[in-house]
Order: C-alpha cells, then structure tokens, then sequence
C-alpha cells in the first residue's frame, strides 16, 4: 500500500537464518515472517524497537550503525553522548576517564545528553501547562514508541510531546556554537550520536518531525566502547578539566524523568519494555489514564540503559547510574539560548503524520469481505500460536493466506492432522 | 420500566433506517462479561477496537468507539452482575449491545447526569464509580439507547457511525 521506502537499522542475514521464528513471536508490530526458511521484513511495519535482535541467537538480524571512521570526513568532530554510556563502564574506570577517552579516539568535543535534561524538564513542565485540554501528554524521547504510535495507535499522535529530543537540541546547539567560535561552515562541523539502539540510529537517518537533518551519523556504544577502552590508559593521563552533569545521566533509566517532571501539580508516570508500553496505550486510547498528566514511555527493559547497542546488562548499568549520581555533585549546564530557541519555537516538532499498518484494505467494506474469510480461516488452523508456518499467530497466517502471502498447506500443524486422519482411513478400509 | 433515547443531531433519519431495515452485520463478535471481574473487563473492548483498526476506521472515531465500548463494559462488571455484551459490525457503522444480568437502574435520566454514582465503596476503591459512565458513553456515541428498571435487566445500545 505505501511506497515510501523506510530505512532501518536492521539487517537480515540470510545465510545464518535457521528459520527458528524466534523474532517472529517478538515483533510487537509482526513485521517479521519466515517464509521458504529465511525471515522476512515488511518494512512498513518496523518501528526498530531491536526485539528480534535480542531474540535471534544465530546473529541473523544484525544491527546497523555508522562506523567510526565516517568522523573523518568533517574538520571538526562534536560527540553528543547518550546517558546510558555512563553504565557502561565498571567504577575503577570512572566515567570521567570514559568521556575522556572520546577525545582520543578522534572527537574534538565531546558533550552529553545529560546537559540538557534539567532545562528540558522545565520546558516540559510549561509545555504541560500550555497544553492542559490535552491529557496524558506522552514522552517522544524513545524513537521506537513514536514510530509504535505512527503506526499502531494513530488516535494518540496529538498526544505526543512536540519539542525536540535532548540530544537533538544539543546537535543544534553545538553546531551554532562550534561554527562561530571557530570559525568554521556548518559542512565543516559533524555532529555524531553515541548511541544505545537501533531506534536512534533510524532516528538519525531518517528523522520524524524534525525540520531537517541534525546529526552527521549514530554510532553505536558497541562501536567505540573497544576503542574507548583501549585510551583508558592515555585518558587518565590526560590534565584536560571536563565537566560531567552527572545528575541528568538519570534520564538513561526509566522513571527518573517521570520523577523529575512529576509534582503536586503534575501527576506522570514511566512505563518501560514494549509491551507494557502497548498495554499503557492501549488504556490511553480508552480514555483510562486522562487523570495522568505526563507518561514517560521506553520500549527498552529499565529504559535507554537496556538498548541493544549497549555493551552492559540493563540492570548492571542502572544501578552504576544511581551510583554515580549519589556520589558525585550535581552541575548546572544553563544557557538563556536553550530557553530562547525554546520560546522562539526552534525546538517545536511538526505534527507526525500516522501510517497506519493494520487495516486490511483501504477500503472498510473490502475489509470487512477479508476479515469475514479471515474469521472462516481460522476456524481451520489449531489456534496453538506455535509459529511454525513463519506467521507469528494462527490469526497473523489467517491474514497472510487472505492477503495471497501464504497458504493454509503452511501450518504444519494442520498437515500432520489430516495426514493422520487419512493413514487413519487407509488402514480402517485395510 | 423506564427508557432512554439518545439520537445526535444529524444522524436521526440514518439510525431510525437503521432500526427499520434491520440488516444482517457482517460480523459480530460475542462476549460474557463476568461479575466483578476486573481481570479480563476491558478485553471485549480491546478486541473491539482492534478489529475497527483492521478495518481502517478513522482514529478520531476509533477512540470514541473505545471509550464508549469500555465503559460500557466495566459498567456490566462493576455495577451489574455481569451480562452479554454483542458487537455487530456493519459497512458503515458499529452497533453493540449490552444486556446485564441486574439489578437495573432505578433513574436513568439521574443516572446521565455527570458525577451521580450508586457505586458501592469497594467499586469505588478500585478506582471506578466515579459517576461518569453514562454521561462519558453518551458523549462519545451517535446514539445511545437505555431500557431498565430498578431491579430488571439493563438493555444498553449504542451506535457509532464511521463517518
């Protein structure tokens, strides 16, 4: 139905597809099936949550994201660090010595994510007020979600945060600053994203909202996390006074904006894992949680910290996080410019446009004609959900055999029945 | 026995063809909602509103379905012992169908006033009764149709037009 063609930080490797259908049953969107042995995506349906990644265990979904060297190609090298970085490395490393490293593995800059979260924090305190007549307001920091409500729970696009994500604003932020302080054109200057998942990497490539393209390129934690530490060494020896904002690294776990944001006068809430995150939405569109001003959603286990392109179990990170931020002092990154682009609408969103993946047809009466032979399918398939046709429910094959792209000879389920039920007869008529 | 008839402004001659001509659905789905079950109440919505998604219906509309839909049905489990709730799809609108078990309503013009509950304290603890029921499905449907009585079975119907 839809032309356009959507890029993801997703690859399928053929060759090492066992067709065990493990993604299959993972996919919250059921973009994936196997067919003839090997997966397949629709990639309309993708929202880059990384699941199937986390699922498969022959390395036949890999994941995409730039390589380092692309850096290279600018004069002047800013790295804007997600938070879950700092959970990356163990206490006798020190995130201190971690952000340091970056300056030697290539960056001329380095800033982080966790600069900006107290200022966004404000801002969205004033956006909920602007916008009382429309409740819950919901976070749009996990691009997987955004994409989850483009295309499963249109109704609910309105209630989407409309200001750019943190490490966005910083992107826009550092290019201005670095272009005048050093002179430089703006082509000079590249802009790269540490990043913890898939979703970011897609989010670099092929924006939703934005106004034009911030960043240069996504690289992955898993990327320079060897290269990082290989520098240790040299970065502790390094003098260079840096600073580190520990205190807005929090928003790398879920909860902790929920928190921040959250006062007598704001009730929010975090929701963290997909599907959670789906059931959340799906009590939103029935109007159960109006009473909740502002729902932080993340379709990672614990949050950012559980992204596929972290090198740290969710858990271990999320709790070296917390660590660093009880032992160390919280500083204040303030800049009137952040509150000024903020009022000049520079960090405004334009509103997402759904695209909707679940209607059978466009047309609601050639619909109703496919879902009434889908409903007679599947009174023929076991409703056993077992995934062994490539579909990932006997309702998803029902779809599929309506659609053309399968056939009722797939459940393999059935086959053995009536395979059983005819021996059964031969032998009788024996 | 009392009745109440809602019609929105507009579509009075579409839902009074509706009644007369009496078309077969193309589907329907079926549900038994159980008494004080707040474990499952809120599927028969859920699936409701997934198969409108399949159809392609619009979200504006989808959201109104779901709203009504859900509080139509937390109402059979909080309120009344449980009952039958029917989902009759057809081209060009959803009609669904609420018969509880009891114990009725005793006023139900009171009763679409918002904020009048005769919830008891436990429903009310669960976070339900809050009196909005009729009102908020009223609001969001294009017609709503009521015939109880204190002490009989609530007949519940709505209709909501997809375009």
């Amino acid at each position: 139905m839809n032309e356009k063609k959507y890029f993801h930080a997703i690859k399928l490797v053929n060759e090492n597809c066992t067709a065990c259908t493990k993604c299959v049953r993972v996919c919250p969107t059921e973009a994936l099936r196997v067919r003839d042995d090997k997966v397949e995506m629709d990639s309309t349906r993708c929202i880059d949550c990384g699941n199937c990644v986390k699922a498969c265990e022959y390395n036949a979904i890999q994941t995409y994201a730039d390589k380092l060297d692309i850096i290279e190609k600018f004069k002047y090298k800013v790295a804007i660090i997600s938070s879950s970085y700092a959970g990356q490395f163990s206490e006798s490393i020190g995130y201190a010595t971690a952000k340091k490293a970056l300056l030697h593995i290539g960056f001329d800059e380095v800033a982080q994510e966790a600069m900006v979260t107290d200022m966004m924090s404000v801002m969205i305190q004033d956006y909920l007020k602007k916008n009382k007549d429309l409740r819950p307001i919901i976070s749009s920091n996990c691009p997987a979600v955004v994409r989850l409500i483009q295309v499963r729970f249109t109704s609910l696009l309105p209630h989407l945060l409309r200001i750019e994500a943190p490490m966005s604003i910083l992107a826009m932020y550092y290019r201005d600053m670095v272009c005048k302080q050093k002179n430089l054109s703006e082509d000079e200057v590249g802009v790269f994203l540490i990043v913890p998942c898939v979703s970011q990497v897609t989010a670099v490539h092929q924006p939703e909202g934005t106004y034009k393209n911030l960043q240069d390129g996504a690289i992955s934690i898993r990327e320079v996390y060897g290269k990082v530490m290989d520098k240790v060494s040299d970065a502790e020896e390094d003098e260079t006074e840096i600073e580190l904002y520990p205190n807005g690294l929090n928003w790398a776990i879920s909860g902790m904006q929920a928190d921040e944001i959250g006062n007598e006068e704001f009730h929010t809430m975090a929701v963290n894992g997909i599907h959670n995150v789906i059931d959340v939405l799906t009590k939103i569109e029935g109007d159960q949680l109006e009473y909740f001003d502002y729902i932080v959603m993340n379709s990672c286990i614990n949050g950012c910290v559980g992204g596929v392109l972290n090198i740290e179990n969710p858990f271990v990170a999320t709790s070296r996080i917390k660590r660093l931020l009880q032992k160390s002092e919280h500083k204040y990154f303030e800049d009137e410019l952040f509150y000024k682009m903020y009022q000049n609408g520079e960090l405004d969103v334009i509103p997402l446009e759904g695209r909707p993946i679940m209607a059978l047809d466009k047309d609601i009466k050639s619909a109703l004609m496919k879902m009434q032979k889908i409903g007679e399918i599947i009174k023929l398939l076991p409703n056993l959900d077992c995934s062994a046709c490539g579909s990932p429910t006997c309702a998803a094959l029902a779809e599929d055999i309506v659609a053309g792209k399968a056939s009722l000879d797939d459940c393999v389920v059935r086959s053995r029945k009536i395979k059983k039920e005819t021996s059964g007869k031969q032998k009788a008529g024996k | 026995m009392g009745e109440y008839w809602y019609k929105r402004e507009n579509f009075e001659d579409q839902i009074d063809k509706f009644f007369n001509e009496s078309t077969d659905p193309a589907i329907v789905l079926d549900y038994t909602i159980g008494v004080r079950d707040f474990v499952t109440s809120g599927n028969a919505a859920a699936q409701i509103k997934l198969t409108l998604k399949k159809l392609g219906v619009d979200p504006a509309i989808l959201r109104r379905t779901a709203i009504a839909v859900y509080e139509a049905e937390i109402n059979m489990t909080a309120h009344a012992q449980g009952g039958e709730l029917k989902c009759n799809v057809f081209p060009d609108c959803v009609h669904i169908v609420c018969h509880d078990l009891g114990p009725g309503i005793k006023d139900i013009e009171q009763s679409m006033v918002p904020g009048y509950s005769t919830a008891e304290d436990l429903v009310r603890e669960m976070g339900f009764g809050a009196g909005l029921g009729l009102p908020n499905i009223k609001k969001n449907t294009d017609l709503l149709h009521i015939i109880s009585g204190e002490g009989e079975r609530t007949y519940l119907e709505i209709i909501i037009y997809f375009e």
